[in-house]
């Protein structure tokens, strides 16, 4: 027993210094040698790789057998030839793989730093709830081939005007804000909603919209001016079309896990951030921190991650869907 | 020159222990929080919540429970920062801080997390701890268990947490990727499960997670009824008795499909003449492990495949700990320099 202590002993320490070392798991490296091994015996792999990475193959004819460099070559090719290397499912999948027309996601988790948004008895605030669910919506979207760009990564302040300015300079395909309503009267009830630019003559929902845009830094001339050029614009279908999409697969998706959530629909309102991107834009309220039990629900990171899943399924329904139309045209 | 002191520390998703060489031992719970804001802050008088402090209070605080699901989340600031302070907490309480008895200097610590946040961030894991002691050997939760008990050989450890369940079958080698198994039903899951079955019974009763959690404690169970199980909560204000007897049972009981189901598949891998070996020295760890009526449920699933022994630990609250101190101890010097 003493032996086989020392000797697990020293393999946990070997593994803890590989870590401090950077060095990839050991599970990871068997299966390096493993190749290799392939890579002498089979002509076929060889001829393959010939063909894959010849440059490679030219200077260096016979892959060597002690440098880790081969080893990372090896990897990155292995999957697409037969090998099976199903167990290392680590490789990154290329976005270019997938020819879609929304490629790159600006996501905006609403409010941060001194702007705690809507706020929960439990102290639950608003602006953590956007950016943890925004986050989680990030690494979902990037693990499907999307590219991703946040407005904020972190609790910071962000003007409303920088936000959009930022996805305008950072060419996102579409534009999607996360907020958590908070309505005083929907205390036993609780939903979701979705927004898209246009007027509205609720009055409640431009008090909303008065709420969100605090601090946007534009006049109330600016906004109307924005509004009014917006209004005709072509990219609101595809914002309508994108609400629509995200709002069915939140309610869908979050319904089974919330009890009583109700299903609020796709709305048009005047949010600045929907107003001055220039990109299919829509905001959406996941929740209501004005309803205790929405409010516990948001604090579990389990249901935050449900939401993000959600909010992914929404997205890429609305990817696959603009992507086919232009197959056909081309 | 100052006397080293080694620490075993279990970091776990519900509960972090630690036991050092001076003898002392403690366990808190895995919470962390800051105070919400400046009135909060005034109120409580501390900057930082530990353990059951932090329970208690959260109203208060921004709460979070660092390896939730038994992950650490890459990326959030805040959960590192709460391992962080949950690793000083359990320093300080055996005597190491920066004025106190033992300089972290002079401390070596062995760590044990869920095997899935090592196997997932393990560098990330590393980078988080870093600074905090000296010297630092980070390693897997039931590795830690098994060489406590020295239970080594021909063993599965099946560690019943809050956000995992860990299964590790030792083969008397450092578990690799196929010895070892994560499932997310674990404590939490029941949790929700439970307030889930509870409000769909009592739509009025006002019932929190953690007054759930609290009823798992004192009287989960799988099988047999082994009482009536009546709790007392808010209903439309009024402290109202409330049987929840089946839904306990059928809460606790979701635990036992998937932990047989993997139980059974990591025991066809072993190699076939350690089989038997392996399956009369089953060993439940961890607070599922609490749950009554659970090593019998298991014992009956392994009878399908020639019957098999479930140990229970008695003290499971330091047994991960312990281990890890038995590791810092028997780490010899030179190792130690290498971990630093």
């Amino acid at each position: 027993m003493e032996r086989v202590k020392r000797r697990l002993l020293k393999q946990a320490v070997a593994d803890n210094i590989d870590t401090i070392r950077g060095l990839p798991p050991r599970n990871v490296r068997p299966a390096h040698r493993f190749v290799q091994l392939w890579l002498r015996r089979s002509p076929l792999l060889l001829m393959f790789l010939t063909l894959a990475g010849s440059t490679y193959l030219a200077s260096d004819p016979t892959p060597a057998r002690d440098t880790i460099a081969p080893a990372k070559i090896v990897l990155t090719r292995a999957p697409r030839s037969s090998v099976s290397l199903a167990s290392i499912d680590s490789t990154p999948i290329d976005s270019a793989a997938f020819p879609l027309s929304v490629r790159r996601v600006v996501i905006d988790a609403g409010h941060g730093g001194n702007d705690p948004g809507a706020t929960s008895i439990q102290h639950v605030t608003e602006k953590e709830v956007t950016l943890d669910v925004a986050l989680r919506l990030k690494t979902l979207l990037v693990k499907h081939g999307f590219e991703v760009v946040v407005t904020r990564a972190d609790d910071r302040p962000i003007a409303l005007r920088d936000r959009a300015r930022l996805a305008n300079e950072s060419d996102g395909d579409i534009f999607v804000s996360i907020h958590v309503n908070s309505i005083e009267k929907h205390i036993s009830s609780h939903g979701i909603e979705t927004y898209y630019l246009g007027a509205t003559s609720d009055p409640s929902l431009t008090k909303l919209a008065a709420d969100e845009n605090r601090m946007s830094g534009y006049s109330v001339a600016d906004l109307h001016k924005l509004v009014e050029r917006m209004y005709a614009d072509a990219r609101r279908d595809e914002s309508h079309r994108l609400a629509a999409s995200i709002q069915q697969e939140l309610y869908g998706n979050l319904r089974a896990s919330d009890r009583g959530l109700e299903n609020w629909g796709v709305k048009r309102a005047p949010f600045i951030v929907l107003v001055a991107t220039e990109m299919p834009a829509i905001l959406t309220e996941i929740g209501c921190m004005s309803n205790d039990a929405e409010a516990e629900m948001l604090h579990r990171a389990e249901y935050r991650q449900h939401v993000a899943d959600a909010l992914f399924q929404g997205i890429r329904a609305y990817a696959s869907a603009a992507d086919a139309p232009q197959k056909k045209g081309s | 020159m100052a006397e080293i002191l080694h620490v075993g520390i279990d970091l776990g998703t519900s509960r972090s222990a630690i036991s050092a060489s001076n003898g002392e031992r403690f366990v808190v719970e895995s919470f962390v929080g800051w105070p919400a804001d400046m009135v909060a802050k005034k109120v409580l008088k501390r900057s930082v919540l530990i353990g059951h402090d932090a329970v208690s209070n959260r109203t208060m605080l921004d709460l979070h429970r660092p390896l939730e699901r038994g992950l650490l989340k890459e990326g959030s600031e805040k959960d590192v920062e709460a391992v962080r302070e949950l690793l000083k907490h359990l320093l300080g309480l055996v005597g190491v801080s920066a004025n106190g008895k033992v300089d972290a200097e002079n401390v070596r610590a062995v760590v044990g997390v869920p095997a899935a946040a090592l196997r997932t961030n393990k560098q990330y894991l590393r980078n988080a701890m870093k600074g905090i002691v000296d010297s630092l050997l980070i390693v897997s939760e039931p590795f830690a268990v098994a060489y406590g008990l020295d239970a080594l050989l021909h063993t599965m450890i099946i560690d019943i947490g809050a956000g995992t369940t860990d299964f590790c079958v030792m083969k008397g080698r450092y578990p690799t990727e196929e010895d070892q198994r994560t499932l997310t039903v674990a404590g939490d899951s029941i949790d929700a499960q439970l307030l889930k079955l509870i409000e769909e019974r009592y739509p009025q009763a006002n019932v929190t997670i953690f007054m759930v959690r609290e009823w798992k404690e004192k009287t989960s169970f799988v099988g047999a009824a082994p009482e009536k199980i009546v709790v007392t909560a808010p209903v439309k204000g009024v402290p109202t008795d409330l049987d929840i007897t089946n839904e306990m049972k059928a809460a606790c009981e979701t635990l036992v499909g998937p932990v047989v189901e993997t139980m059974l598949d990591l025991l066809a891998k072993v190699e076939p003449e350690f089989q038997e070996r392996v399956r009369n020295n089953v060993i439940l760890s961890g607070g599922g492990g609490l749950i009554r009526g659970l090593p019998e449920a298991l014992e009956d699933a392994l009878k399908t495949v020639g019957g098999g022994k479930v140990k229970y630990m008695e003290d499971p609250v330091f047994v991960g700990s312990d281990g890890g101190l038995a590791l810092a101890l028997d780490a010899p010097d030179g190792d130690w320099e290498k971990l630093s």
